[in-house]
């Protein structure tokens, strides 16, 4: 079951625990969890601790009438709603992604961007990041690019390499600024990876240098 | 109260508010959901007042909002998965999370509902459960033993639900300092294992 051999740090994981990640990046962690066992058993522990501190807070007293109303109102509170989502999504699609994905991957509206890639923004997080779906071809490669900010990444389908290694299903990256590099899909299938940028990506190519001004949407 | 005496005492607690949650799952008994309500509505009321001292109306109504879920939920509540103060943490922590977005706190589109899933749909496989509750109890003794500058981190992050930034401004502190100090504390919790 565990595919990824690439896993966020466990500070990153902690966060996700305690809530306090952005939602961006608790995406990425949500889609990395559903393939590997041993950062879902990590999240329980960390779910524990996250339990143990609450309970040493010192109690903060709750009225009688909270009580009462609550108490009041079980009866009439309205049903949980049911697990099975009525609507059949392809099975390859994390759980996360439902939200922005209809039935499968070929709905979305995917822009070209270059030869090899196609993109999608899926939202952007409150914190400006960019969240979206890269479809690289089989053997494709993106240009040589560095980031303003960090660019997390977690490859649903396929397998990439770049300068410093393979890597496939389930895999979470994070490049930060000072990385430069060039990922190359393999050649047997398409990859397709969840990419979360903090900020515009740099292309570091000469005939890109000059066009980086222009260029908002990365992955040229 | 000497520490095992403390520690049975709390777990004499736990057994009898996880057999409070079967009878409130398996026969909607409202006299021992009162019992859950007021063992755990004024711990959920000092978490939200831990993230925004002094918001006294926001903490009354994650507790409402809390409370109900167990109420509706209790039926999926799954003890080999979790024990109950962790299942009611992460029903804490979603609330919140939802609360916070709902209040455009995040003006975001992210849904959080389907990122954080609840605990009773996934989990460890019954093999790990045996070591459950000793990894708890590691993590409880762990937690009382911590240095202060650990503990400290650790309640920023989980309680104030500050991101490491926040934490590493208000602290006045390099990144890496508070990076590297959650991940000092989490080896000492023993919820670090070698991969």
């Amino acid at each position: 079951m565990d595919k990824s051999n690439n896993h966020p740090y466990e500070e990153l994981l902690a966060a996700y625990s305690a809530g306090s990640l952005p939602l961006s990046q608790a995406l990425c962690i949500s889609a990395h969890l559903e393939h590997c066992q041993s950062c879902g058993q990590k999240l329980q522990q960390l779910n524990h601790v996250g339990s143990e501190l609450m309970l040493q807070l010192k109690p903060s007293k709750v009225s009688d009438e909270l009580k009462t109303r609550l108490l009041g109102m079980l009866d009439s509170l309205p049903e949980d709603l049911p697990d099975g989502e009525s609507r059949e999504v392809d099975s390859r699609v994390p759980r996360c992604l439902h939200q922005f994905v209809e039935r499968n991957y070929d709905d979305l509206d995917w822009k070209r961007v270059s030869a090899d890639i196609h993109s999608v923004e899926l939202c952007r997080d409150s914190n400006g990041a960019r969240v979206e779906l890269l479809k690289i071809k089989p053997g494709g490669s993106a240009t040589t690019h560095t980031h303003m900010g960090d660019e997390y990444t977690v490859i649903l389908e396929g397998s990439f390499s770049d300068e410093s290694g393979l890597y496939g299903q389930g895999d979470f990256l994070i490049r930060d600024e000072n990385d430069q590099h060039t990922p190359v899909a393999t050649q047997d299938r398409e990859c397709i990876c969840l990419a979360v940028t903090e900020g515009p990506i740099q292309f570091t190519g000469f005939l890109h240098r000059l066009l980086n001004p222009f260029i908002r949407r990365g992955y040229a | 109260m000497p520490l095992m005496a403390n520690t049975t005492a709390k777990s004499d607690k736990l057994a009898h508010l996880s057999a409070c949650i079967v009878r409130v799952a398996e026969n909607r008994d409202k006299a021992a959901f009162a019992e859950l309500f007021d063992h755990y509505a004024p711990l959920i009321r000092a978490y939200s007042l831990a993230r925004e001292p002094g918001a006294d109306l926001v903490a009354d109504d994650l507790v409402q909002e809390v409370l109900a879920r167990v109420w509706l939920k209790a039926a999926k509540y799954n003890a080999r998965l979790a024990n109950l103060n962790t299942w009611i943490f992460t029903l804490a922590r979603n609330c919140r999370i939802d609360y916070l977005r709902r209040n455009s706190r995040y003006a975001t589109e992210i849904d959080p509902t389907d990122i954080f899933n609840e605990i009773e749909d996934e989990g460890p496989g019954p093999f790990q459960m045996v070591q459950q509750s000793r990894v708890q109890q590691n993590i409880r003794v762990g937690l009382e033993q911590l240095p202060k500058e650990q503990s400290e981190i650790l309640t920023k992050v989980y309680l104030e639900g500050k991101s490491h930034q926040q934490t590493s401004e208000e602290l006045k502190l390099p990144l890496g300092t508070v990076k590297s100090r959650v991940r000092l504390a989490l080896k000492k919790l023993e919820v670090l294992v070698p991969r």
